[in-house]
């Protein structure tokens, strides 16, 4: 694969992954949110395998499969089957209106845009857009954690923004050493399973959401 | 210059246009029955419709003033007006001058606000409701229109919709550019809006609380309601005619009758799939709550910020 089709293709897989970034900001339910989170982990796996055809590095075929098996399929029905669990029928609970968080992950979006222009150099060295693309999608994770009430639209924010690090990390680097890319994985999974856990016994215990434990009380 | 269009072919795609629009009504009515497991009317059904409305008689609110008889003709007016910006069966800028994609959206937009006059004009409750409910809808809805045509125009440098189709090519998707993807998804989410259908707006329903166009049409009746309603058949295929001219190349400019045929039938296909996503839409979603609905649109409007800050920066 050429350097230009590389480019390019690394472009479109970040303008669809800012797509689903998009969905997942505007999403009012929780599994429209997980759908995206989804299929935003499909694209990332896509665009290490594209990576993984144009460097010939195979480890990062082994990144592409561990990706799509853990984080596009795994995590989303750990989280399907939470929802099922704790049987919840709620939308989402923005801390502020949805609308207003679209137009905040607009500003991220044109903000990393414009920001990146000044490195220039590196931006050059990094296969097409996927600095900006990679910065936008952690900081808008980032975005969706601070502004959710539940715990669970928090952990899609935190899946989202993961995703982000680590489509930067890939396009950065051309391949991080499979180690570090495993113990990332691993790092989620732990993640996950310790949200969930907490998740579920502070619902079961205390029958409440991390919006309702911001006061301590003695 | 490759594709020029001369003013008989203009005419001729504007003419084709109009006279396509209620086809593309009854395909998307009839494959919506369909999946809903109904035999439904035939495509043809909307031009019975028609047919019927222009052989009836008129009948007007006393209340209405001079203004309200003549509100159809200018709607048709405009909106067939705006169906000869439309490359159909060729691409390529006209060869005489003029208007480009922002005559068009404004063309739209003028029929919109003369709709919407013409049921207040009638001094009924449901025209006034409906009115005002579709211009809380059009500020949301032209902009985002706006903002894809600005995207893709800024790659073309000219916002002439038959130029903007030339430039495209006849390359399908692998010619996309990041950029195209987000203006494609915006436009998708927009179609159902400008084209008044679920899950902004529902055709097919009278009920009072859930109407938008249809309120406005109540105090219609005989050859003008006709001309409302073919107004807004020409105004659907206007839209998706400018989606794919936008993002899918006019067919291929070959010269002679065969390259108009050709192009014609190229047309038809793109029209084809993007009322099947169409009926898909409003066969698989409820209709969302007034209040909703600019969130809704929100994400076109992002998506379509988005488009134009990637062909910027």
């Amino acid at each position: 694969m050429s350097e230009e089709a590389l480019h390019a293709v690394i472009d479109d897989l970040g303008a669809l992954l800012l797509f689903t970034m998009i969905l997942i900001v505007a999403a009012g339910q929780i599994y429209r949110a997980i759908y995206a989170v989804s299929a935003q982990s499909l694209l990332i796996a896509l665009a290490a395998a594209v990576l993984a055809t144009a460097t010939g590095n195979t480890d990062l075929w082994v990144i592409a499969g561990v990706t799509l098996a853990v984080k596009a399929v795994a995590l989303p029905w750990v989280l399907h089957w939470i929802v099922q669990r704790m049987d919840i029928r709620r939308e989402i609970e923005p801390v502020i209106p949805i609308a207003a968080t679209l137009a905040l992950s607009v500003v991220i979006v044109v903000a990393s845009f414009q920001l990146t222009t000044s490195l220039g150099p590196v931006r050059q060295a990094i296969a097409g857009n996927a600095l900006p693309v990679g910065i936008s999608l952690t900081l808008t994770g980032v975005l969706v954690m601070a502004t959710r009430k539940t715990a669970l639209t928090q952990m899609v924010g935190l899946f989202a923004s993961e995703n982000g690090i680590f489509f930067t990390a890939m396009a950065v680097t051309q391949g991080m050493p499979l180690i570090i890319e495993i113990g990332v994985i691993l790092d989620v999974i732990l993640a996950a399973l310790v949200m969930t856990i907490l998740v579920l016994r502070v619902r079961s215990t205390v029958d409440a959401d991390v919006a309702d434990l911001d006061r301590l009380r003695g | 210059m490759t594709g020029e269009r001369p003013l008989a072919l203009v005419l001729l795609e504007m003419t084709l246009l109009v006279l396509a629009g209620p086809l593309v009504t009854g395909a998307i009515q009839k494959m919506k029955a369909r999946l809903q497991c109904r035999q439904g009317a035939g495509v043809l059904q909307p031009y019975r419709d028609l047919t019927k409305l222009f052989r009836k008689g008129t009948v007007q609110a006393d209340t209405a003033s001079g203004l309200f008889r003549s509100i159809p003709v200018l709607v048709v007016a405009a909106t067939v007006a705006a169906g000869a910006f439309v490359p159909v069966v060729r691409a390529g800028p006209p060869a005489f001058p003029l208007g480009d994609a922002l005559m068009l959206l404004g063309l739209l937009a003028l029929a919109r606000f003369l709709t919407a006059v013409g049921a207040l004009d009638a001094g009924g409750a449901f025209g006034g409701m409906g009115a005002s409910r579709e211009m809380t809808i059009a500020p949301l809805v032209e902009p985002v229109l706006m903002m894809v045509v600005f995207s893709t125009a800024i790659a073309a440098g000219t916002t002439e919709l038959g130029a903007l189709a030339a430039h495209r090519g006849t390359s399908w998707l692998l010619a996309w550019s990041a950029a195209d993807f987000l203006g494609f998804a915006a436009m998708l989410l927009l179609l159902p809006a400008e084209t008044g259908r679920i899950p902004v707006d529902n055709p097919d329903t009278h009920l009072e609380l859930t109407m938008l166009h249809e309120g406005m049409l109540l105090e219609h009746s005989g050859p003008g309601l006709g001309c409302m309603v073919l107004a807004s058949h020409t105004r659907q295929i206007v839209i998706v005619a400018v989606a794919s001219a936008l993002f899918f190349p006019v067919g291929p400019a070959g010269a002679g009758v065969v390259g108009v045929l050709v192009g014609a039938g190229a047309f038809a296909g793109k029209i084809l799939a993007l009322a099947i996503y169409l009926a898909l839409v409003e066969s698989s979603y409820a209709k969302l709550r007034l209040f909703r609905v600019p969130q809704y649109l929100g994400v076109g409007f992002v998506c379509a910020l988005t488009a134009l800050a990637l062909r910027i920066l």
